[in-house]
């Protein structure tokens, strides 16, 4: 006999789940969230998306100090306190995951600690106690890949562990050029690491645009991060002194290092949670496959977020997490939305739709235009680094079907390129839309005017 | 990336309605969907009574398969039955002499293969339509909505109906007061054949003075076709016929075409619909009279 019963029960409270969860008891559901961390938000509010975006910011303030002095203005050199600097992040992600446990209090949201596994079609053990469903959302994410091989090493850390900042090593290796192991390294280079990144494709940031990339890459280079591609690290040693990386490919030879960042990518957890129970089934991958309504092949149990795989970000997530609680209170939902992707290194790479190569790949009719930011007056008035706006679109029509932004605030820039793509916007909308001067945004409109012939900036 | 336009909030809205876009757009001939596509015609105003008794079983009754009409076909229902039960619509039948037009259609056969256009009774009836829409132009009005004020155009727009495979269409042919009978009769089949295909534009439709639906080439005496709102009257023709015409003497034997003129009484009355349809009949009889 169960213990306790769930008419809905959420498995894990990251962006997903406890958006799930408030959306459904928005929805006049009762809902249950379980999840064994303290306090709610998951990866993305405790140790991936937040704690990264404060130190991603403490780096931007030492760059762009240090850029003044080609203005005439001196800072000197930044004095690092590394706990004060710990406990500002610390404080930021305690004030999130507090605001979450308020939000949870006031839609009268059942929160339990602990792990749930299930037990049955039906049922659960969380941390012991039987609890008795009628629907559940499994929402419990993915984990850091652990590379095979490598020894066990307090110096050799995840993404998890980077954010800590346990120290700033002298020199730093992280291994894999996704944006998680771009972000560790805009971080650490600000702080003083001499970072080298290790990336095992031809290019930093797969699957985005590659001219974009290659601005991004000579500007980490000039921060002074050394950067590897198409370069495999075949054998790591814990030597008394010193981490020794060997590398085979484009760069042949060993890497020294005080610590080291394992950021491969991420796994999904899946198995995690005994689903083959529930007659749920879990892939060799730990993903759980999951239709537009975010169902399982089990009626009344859902996945959401990074347990249904890639693209694994916090906003897809939410989105899902929204749908599967609409879908479980008898409401039509479903996702087909775009799911855009930002890198927040200095400078920002941000991206959404196809980009080139991927419309060339699926054989779709495509052309291509673009805004270099050296002839944006916004960008160099403040100071902003080497940028470009390219966007993707249908020559007969058009419309716009990808875009790529590289350069200061990209991330907030795709936002309207975003909506432009959903609402089927073409070229036109965009450079008749006025964009106030001087701003970033005016990039966006530059690159359709560009396009249409009827650019004078350029 | 699907071809079709539909901003985020129409996707929600025709998940929640259960609509499939991709065909929605297809039956429409249309390339993007806005949220007035998906909230169809409003519903026929004013009480409809029980009709809870036309829900029978009919498999009760023998043998029957269902087959689920197409969201074009629904629209168009929705639309006529809003028509049939808002307009107080009557119908005026006459008929008109068309032995001159048949002549003339002889005379110009040679010239017509030439052309590679076929110079229809239709081309003849749509020109005379204008002709005598322009001597009443209280005919070629619309009424607003709040019935307050008519709309007299100042141009003469003629829609055609069109029999498909997919249902009816009406596309418009413009400005046929300015144009001759040549041109007229290859837009006509050019826009019949284009509807054939579904391949009319949206813009070719709508704005129309009146529209023209001829079932001449299929049969019949008489109809009563029904207002294409927001124009004011239809105008219907059947199969013209030979009919015995008095001439004073003796009985001739006169091809007669058959004339149904619908009109919404709240603008036209029955006098001015007489007159109209005796000015018609009169061009029609004698075309050279369309010219003068």
């Amino acid at each position: 006999m169960a213990d306790k019963h769930a008419p809905f029960i959420v498995l894990g409270a990251g962006p997903g789940g406890y958006a799930c969860a408030f959306r459904a008891a928005d929805l006049g559901l009762d809902v249950t969230l379980v999840d064994p961390r303290a306090s709610l938000g998951g990866v993305c509010l405790n140790e991936g998306c937040i704690p990264s975006k404060a130190l991603l910011h403490a780096a931007e303030v030492i760059r762009e100090a240090a850029h003044m002095a080609a203005w005439g203005i001196g800072f000197g050199d930044p004095k690092l306190d590394l706990d004060a600097l710990r406990a500002k992040k610390d404080g930021i992600v305690r004030q999130l995951t507090d605001g979450l446990s308020g939000l949870a209090r006031r839609r009268k949201v059942r929160v339990v600690r602990g792990a749930a596994v299930f037990s049955g079609p039906k049922s659960l053990e969380i941390d012991g106690e039987t609890w008795s469903f009628d629907r559940a959302v499994i929402a419990v994410g993915s984990a850091p890949v652990q590379l095979p091989g490598w020894p066990e090493d307090a110096r050799i850390w995840d993404s998890t562990a980077a954010l800590e900042l346990r120290s700033v090593p002298k020199r730093l290796a992280i291994v894999g050029g996704g944006i998680i192991g771009l972000e560790m390294a805009t971080i650490y280079a600000a702080l003083g690491s001499a970072v080298t990144v290790i990336e095992f494709l031809d290019q930093i940031a797969p699957g985005a645009d590659a001219e974009a990339v290659q601005i991004l890459r000579a500007a980490m280079e000039g921060q002074g991060v050394t950067i590897h591609s198409a370069t495999r690290v075949t054998a790591v040693k814990a030597g008394k002194a010193a981490l020794t990386l060997a590398c085979e490919g484009a760069f042949e030879g060993e890497i020294k290092a005080d610590a080291a960042i394992q950021a491969v990518g991420r796994r999904a957890n899946g198995s995690l949670v005994n689903a083959k129970a529930a007659g749920v089934e879990v892939d060799a991958r730990g993903v759980i496959a999951v239709d537009a309504q975010c169902r399982t092949q089990v009626p009344d149990i859902f996945a959401i977020g990074d347990v249904t795989g890639n693209p694994m970000l916090a906003h897809r997530a939410t989105h899902q997490g929204h749908v599967a609680a609409e879908v479980a209170a008898g409401h039509a939902a479903g996702l087909d939305a775009l799911i855009p992707s930002v890198a927040y290194t200095n400078p920002e790479l941000a991206w959404a739709g196809l980009t080139p190569a991927q419309a060339k790949e699926a054989g779709i009719a495509h052309k291509l235009t673009s805004f270099p930011w050296a002839a944006s007056g916004r960008n160099l008035a403040s100071g902003g680094s080497d940028g470009l706006t390219r966007i993707v679109y249908d020559p007969d029509t058009h419309r716009l079907l990808g875009a790529t932004v590289v350069g200061r605030n990209a991330g907030e820039l795709l936002a309207e390129l975003v909506l432009a793509m959903e609402m089927g916007a073409t070229l036109e909308d965009l450079a008749l839309s006025v964009h106030a001067h001087p701003t970033l945004s005016e990039t966006v409109a530059f690159s359709a005017e560009r396009a249409l012939g009827t650019l004078t900036d350029l | 990336m699907a071809d079709l336009i539909a901003p985020p909030s129409v996707r929600a809205l025709a998940r929640q309605k259960g609509i499939d876009l991709e065909k929605l757009a297809a039956e429409l001939g249309r390339t993007s969907i806005a949220r007035e596509d998906l909230e169809g015609a409003p519903a026929a105003a004013g009480p409809t009574g029980d009709t809870s008794y036309w829900q029978v079983n009919h498999g009760d009754y023998g043998p029957v398969t269902e087959e689920p009409l197409s969201r074009f076909a629904q629209v168009a229902a929705q639309n006529l039955a809003a028509a049939q039960a808002l307009i107080p619509a009557v119908t005026h039948h006459d008929r008109a002499d068309v032995s001159a037009i048949e002549a003339l259609r002889k005379e110009l056969k040679p010239e017509a293969q030439a052309r590679g256009i076929k110079l229809t009774a239709l081309a003849f009836q749509v020109k005379a339509l204008a002709r005598a829409l322009g001597e009443f132009p209280r005919f070629n009005a619309s009424l607003s909505a709040d019935g307050e004020t008519l709309v007299l155009k100042h141009y003469v727009h003629i829609g055609i109906a069109v029999d498909t495979a997919h249902g009816l269409m009406v596309p418009v042919l413009r400005n046929v007061d300015k144009k001759g009978l040549w041109q007229i009769a290859g837009e006509i089949a050019d826009l019949a054949g284009r509807a054939q295909e579904r391949k009319v534009r949206p813009e070719e439709m709508g704005g129309a003075s009146m529209t023209i639906t001829n079932l001449g080439g299929i049969g019949g005496t008489a109809f009563s076709p029904i207002v294409n709102p927001p124009e004011l009257a239809i105008l219907g023709i059947t199969r013209t016929e030979i009919s015995p015409v008095w001439d004073g003497a003796a009985f001739q034997p006169v091809p007669m075409v058959p004339l149904d003129l619908s009109y919404d009484h709240r603008v036209i009355n029955g006098a001015d619909a007489a007159r109209f349809m005796i000015y018609l009949a009169g061009l029609i009889a004698d075309p050279r009279r369309i010219m003068v």
